[in-house]
């Protein structure tokens, strides 16, 4: 009769924990049998009216009921906080297609994008950069460059003066004397900046614009490394491979001095100006032009970037509209 | 300059057509910028570089393409038809400054009749831009055009004396010229005159006292050959550019002069515009050599880059008119041709020689050699560093130019003289920018006009100062913000928090840091541009290097934003200058923090500055950090005063630090902070 009624307290455990719904009611299982003053205990008390004999066996068969009902209870518990683990988790879900949250992103100036490819092409190529002023010196901007005194060439420069000797450089080539007077060959050396040159504004000229100046002195440098060289910057701003090509044109720092295109997408464009650096500059800084030569080139930063996006205003760099600045 | 098709032609042997003869030239250096129809076929309009005045005409761009297509060289059309009957006229030119006048042509012609040119010369003349004014006026044109040298036809009997003196204008001389302007000549400049004053500005303009008109009966016909930088200087000075002197400028060739009034005369003669006398005077005191030039061939390889064959070197050079004076193994001198000024030195016929090879086959190669490291320059890297972390905290880099009209926003700029643009054409652009505020101002201005948002931009870029050393150039970082600095979020507890002063010196916070230099001080400012009470000067080793603070409210009236307008600039140079010291590493602590909060209550007036140097003046060896958590002001705590939550970072490098010993600290910095601020703390 008691061993019985211990099977039965059993199976009726068993079942209660497996139709248990929720943590909840397991907890309750747990307690009306396991606990302290649960089922199993009302059992165990009742040891003393057994006979002597009988009682180890019915306390050890009470111990390994207790056993399968916890672990029962256990594995049933692990089931059961799995499912509600993954309700809660389901509740928790949130419209994943809202945006994030806004964070300010700054971005910057297409010209200074420019300059850092630019930078980054010709720093790979060998190139140390240094900087010049942007207000200049006369003597730097044209008569170190071999400005022949009181010649038509200045009238492709017109220059905003503030005193006789100072100017705004019209080009960033006005650096040229003034490494060239600290510094003895072989050289690679390139700048960027700021020129100025006085035209009225419109959708190709500007007052202001940024220029690249590129020029190198070494033993038997030629038209073929200034075309070489040319190919290969060209290609790192432009990519692909592109074609170079050479046409005459005069300034009064190079000679030969040419204007160059490139092949680009179809068409030839043209960059900038280039040649040999003229051997009277040369010599006035005390090179002597037997054993060395070089090239010199220089393109304006607003060009590179307007070739590669398609931008037909010059006029919308330093316009500064926020539209335009974030389309880069 | 533009020349119709069929002109050149007459000058060149060639079935080209004109999109052949325009790729022909702008490969050789003559650039077709188009070509035009007109009546006459097409037109190229060709920009000529300035230093190939010679190319200026007809002969001279026909001279080029037979050079390319090894043609024999165009020569000026002569066969002047002299009327046998002797004139009774006589002309006496005089030559006084020949340092400016090398060769003077004079001509005469009687029984000069009013009549206009014919068809074909005036169709030529329309197609290259030129009005058709008279048979004279028309042929003087023409003949400029088809040889590139300037003519000027005077009224004989208007020259006083019969004469014609070329010399150096008298001071305060006066001419009113062909413009009916009244010009004041001066000592430096060319004057054709007769026996007693002024009658042209040589190369430049004709005065209207000796001018042709319908009644005159004899013409001297002028050409001559002018200095270049002379006339060039003169004609700078009056602000009078003319066909004329912008050739003489550009050098005419002296060896012309006289085939060029032949060339007017037979064409005044065929025309039947008067009759061509023997009268003619031609000065030519002092002839310009031909350069005289060593070639090597060799070093023509070397400078183009590839070999190119003796013969097919010499062969561009001769089509050229370069004469060779004789051969020696390696090289050949060469007599340069007189309507080509501009060859100097050997590398000026390599060019030559180069060009009309063709600059095509120059292959491509990459110079090879030791040579330098290449690299950016320091402030290069520097620049580009701040420019990635202020863009990070949400600004938006902008590039605006350095040219400005005086304003508010200029004129109250505190530091030096503005550097003023020598006779600048336009207020706007005169003179240079001082600060980057104005411009960073307009284009916030301006995004705002437009709608867009958010206002908040940065620009690295130079400023310039005169000083009584002189002038001062450096490059600046300035940043200006107004209203929300981050997008509008859906997400409720994104803080929308308007730009301010804070925001501002929090950026100024993030150069330094970027720059290592940490230790800037900020000190109340008096720069008017700015609220009085909410703007720093920003000081490093005790010298101003920048400004921060919200714009005073005057200013923001005059633009359209209604928020608070907040701005920063700091001088890069001294930033770079301070921060390039090199920062030792100390090893790191492997024991844990302590951090206490302490909560000082102080007067509203005693500046944060203070309380923190009160603390730091305590400086116990563990203190590792101190930042303001809070800052409350309210009723609770008193009128006037405001309750700071300081936390404070304890931690040895050696040891883990005990509760008795972190306490002791903090008694002592309170103890300090009530001596030194009359803090008060709770409980």
């Amino acid at each position: 009769m008691r061993m019985d009624g211990l099977d039965l307290l059993i199976a009726e455990a068993l079942k209660d924990i497996e139709t248990a719904q929720n943590l909840t009611e397991l907890n309750q299982i747990e307690i009306k049998y396991l606990g302290s003053k649960g089922s199993l205990q009302a059992q165990m008390r009742t040891i003393g009216t057994l006979p002597k004999e009988d009682r180890p066996k019915f306390g050890a068969r009470v111990n390994s009921s207790k056993e399968s009902i916890s672990q029962r209870l256990s594995s049933k518990r692990t089931e059961l906080e799995g499912k509600e683990l993954e309700e809660r988790l389901n509740k928790e879900r949130i419209d994943i297609t809202l945006p994030g949250r806004a964070f300010p992103i700054g971005r910057l100036h297409p010209l200074t994008l420019t300059v850092q490819r630019v930078k980054e092409a010709l720093i790979g190529q060998g190139y140390e950069f240094v900087d010049g002023p942007e207000l200049e010196e006369y003597a730097y901007n044209f008569e170190a460059l071999n400005y022949p005194e009181d010649h038509p060439a200045f009238d492709e420069m017109m220059t905003f003066y503030v005193d006789d000797t100072r100017l705004l450089r019209t080009q960033t080539t006005a650096l040229q004397g003034r490494v060239m007077e600290k510094r003895k060959p072989p050289f690679r050396m390139a700048t960027t900046g700021r020129c100025f040159r006085y035209e009225a504004v419109d959708a190709t000229h500007h007052h202001t614009f940024h220029q690249v100046d590129v020029f190198m002195v070494d033993e038997g440098i030629s038209m073929a490394d200034l075309k070489g060289t040319l190919k290969q910057f060209a290609s790192a701003m432009f990519g692909g491979n592109v074609q170079v090509r050479f046409r005459p044109d005069f300034f009064p720092f190079v000679e030969p001095g040419v204007d160059y295109s490139i092949f680009w997408e179809g068409r030839w464009l043209e960059l900038g100006g280039a040649g040999l650096i003229h051997p009277n500059i040369l010599e006035s800084y005390g090179i002597d032009t037997e054993r060395y030569s070089g090239f010199a080139f220089g393109l304006g930063i607003e060009r590179i970037h307007m070739i590669q996006n398609g931008v037909n205003d010059l006029r919308l760099y330093l316009e500064n509209d926020l539209r335009f600045l974030k389309h880069f | 300059m533009r020349l119709s098709v069929e002109w050149i032609k007459e000058f060149v042997p060639t079935e080209a057509s004109s999109e052949e003869l325009a790729r022909t030239l702008t490969m050789a250096g003559l650039e077709v910028e188009e070509t035009i129809e007109s009546e006459i076929g097409p037109v190229l309009d060709i920009t000529v570089t300035p230093n190939r005045g010679d190319c200026l005409s007809a002969i001279g761009v026909a001279r080029e393409l037979c050079a390319i297509y090894s043609s024999p060289f165009p020569t000026i059309p002569n066969g002047v038809i002299v009327q046998p009957k002797k004139a009774d006229y006589e002309i006496s030119v005089a030559i006084e400054d020949i340092d400016l006048c090398s060769r003077y042509v004079a001509r005469l012609v009687t029984n000069v009749r009013s009549k206009p040119s014919p068809d074909w010369m005036q169709k030529r003349l329309i197609a290259a831009g030129m009005r058709p004014i008279n048979g004279i006026v028309d042929v003087t044109n023409y003949v400029m055009l088809e040889t590139g040298q300037p003519l000027h036809a005077f009224d004989y009997e208007k020259l006083h004396g019969g004469r014609i003196i070329v010399r150096r204008a008298h001071k305060g001389e006066t001419i009113r010229t062909l413009d009916g302007v009244e010009r004041v000549l001066t000592e430096e400049m060319l004057a054709i005159c007769d026996a007693d004053h002024p009658v042209a500005i040589a190369g430049v303009m004709g005065g209207e006292e000796a001018e042709m008109n319908d009644f005159t009966k004899i013409m001297l016909l002028e050409s001559a050959h002018f200095h270049p930088i002379s006339i060039r200087r003169t004609s700078k000075k009056l602000n009078l550019r003319t066909e004329a002197s912008y050739r003489f400028e550009r050098f005419v060739d002296p060896e012309s002069v006289g085939k060029a009034a032949d060339r007017a005369c037979q064409l005044i003669s065929e025309c039947g515009l008067g009759d061509v006398t023997t009268v003619l005077s031609d000065e030519y005191p002092v002839k310009i050599a031909h350069n005289r030039i060593i070639f090597r061939p060799a070093r023509a390889n070397t400078m183009l880059g590839y070999n190119i064959p003796k013969p097919e070197l010499t062969k561009a050079l001769a089509n050229l008119g370069f004469e060779s004076l004789g051969e020696q193994e390696d090289h050949i001198t060469y007599s340069v041709p007189s309507w080509r000024p501009d060859i100097q030195r050997e590398i000026d016929i390599i060019e030559e020689a180069g060009r009309i090879i063709g600059y095509d086959r120059i292959p491509e190669r990459l110079p090879v050699g030791v040579t330098t490291q290449g690299r950016d320059t320091p402030i290069g890297k520097l620049s580009a560093k701040i420019r990635t972390g202020i863009a990070a905290v949400g600004l938006q880099e902008i590039v605006t130019h350095s040219l400005l009209s005086p304003g508010k926003m200029e004129n109250d700029y505190p530091d030096g003289q503005r550097i003023e643009i020598r006779s600048a054409l336009s207020s706007d652009l005169s003179g240079l920018r001082r600060s980057l505020l104005p411009g960073l101002m307009d284009v916030a201005d301006r995004n705002a006009r437009r709608g867009h948002l958010p206002l908040a931009f940065f620009e690295i870029g130079k400023v310039f100062h005169r000083t009584d050393q002189g002038y001062e150039e450096s490059l600046a970082v300035g940043g200006i913000m107004a209203g929300a600095v981050a997008p509008r979020s859906w997400v409720r507890d994104d803080k929308h928090s308007d730009a301010d002063f804070y925001m501002a010196k929090g950026i100024v916070e993030v150069v330094s840091r970027l720059c290592s230099v940490p230790d800037l001080q900020f000190c109340v400012s008096d720069d008017v541009r700015f609220h009085p009470g909410r703007s720093a000067n920003i000081l490093l080793g005790g010298k101003r290097i920048g400004v921060v603070g919200e714009l005073h409210p005057e200013l923001r009236k005059l633009h359209s934003i209604r928020e608070k307008i907040c701005f920063f600039e700091l001088d890069l140079e001294r930033l770079i200058d301070a921060g390039t010291k090199k920062q030792v590493f100390v090893s790191l602590s492997a024991y844990p923090v302590m951090v206490r909060d302490i909560a000082p209550r102080v007067e509203e007036s005693i500046p944060y500055q203070q309380v923190l140097s009160s603390v730091k003046e305590v400086m116990p060896e563990i203190l590792e950090k101190i930042e303001v958590t809070d800052v409350f002001t309210g009723s609770q705590i008193g009128e006037e005063m405001k309750s700071l939550t300081l936390s404070l970072t304890f931690r040895s490098p050696d040891r883990t630090l005990t509760d008795a010993e972190v306490n002791e600290a903090l008694e002592k910095i309170r103890a300090n902070l009530i001596q030194r601020c009359n803090a008060r703390f709770a409980g």
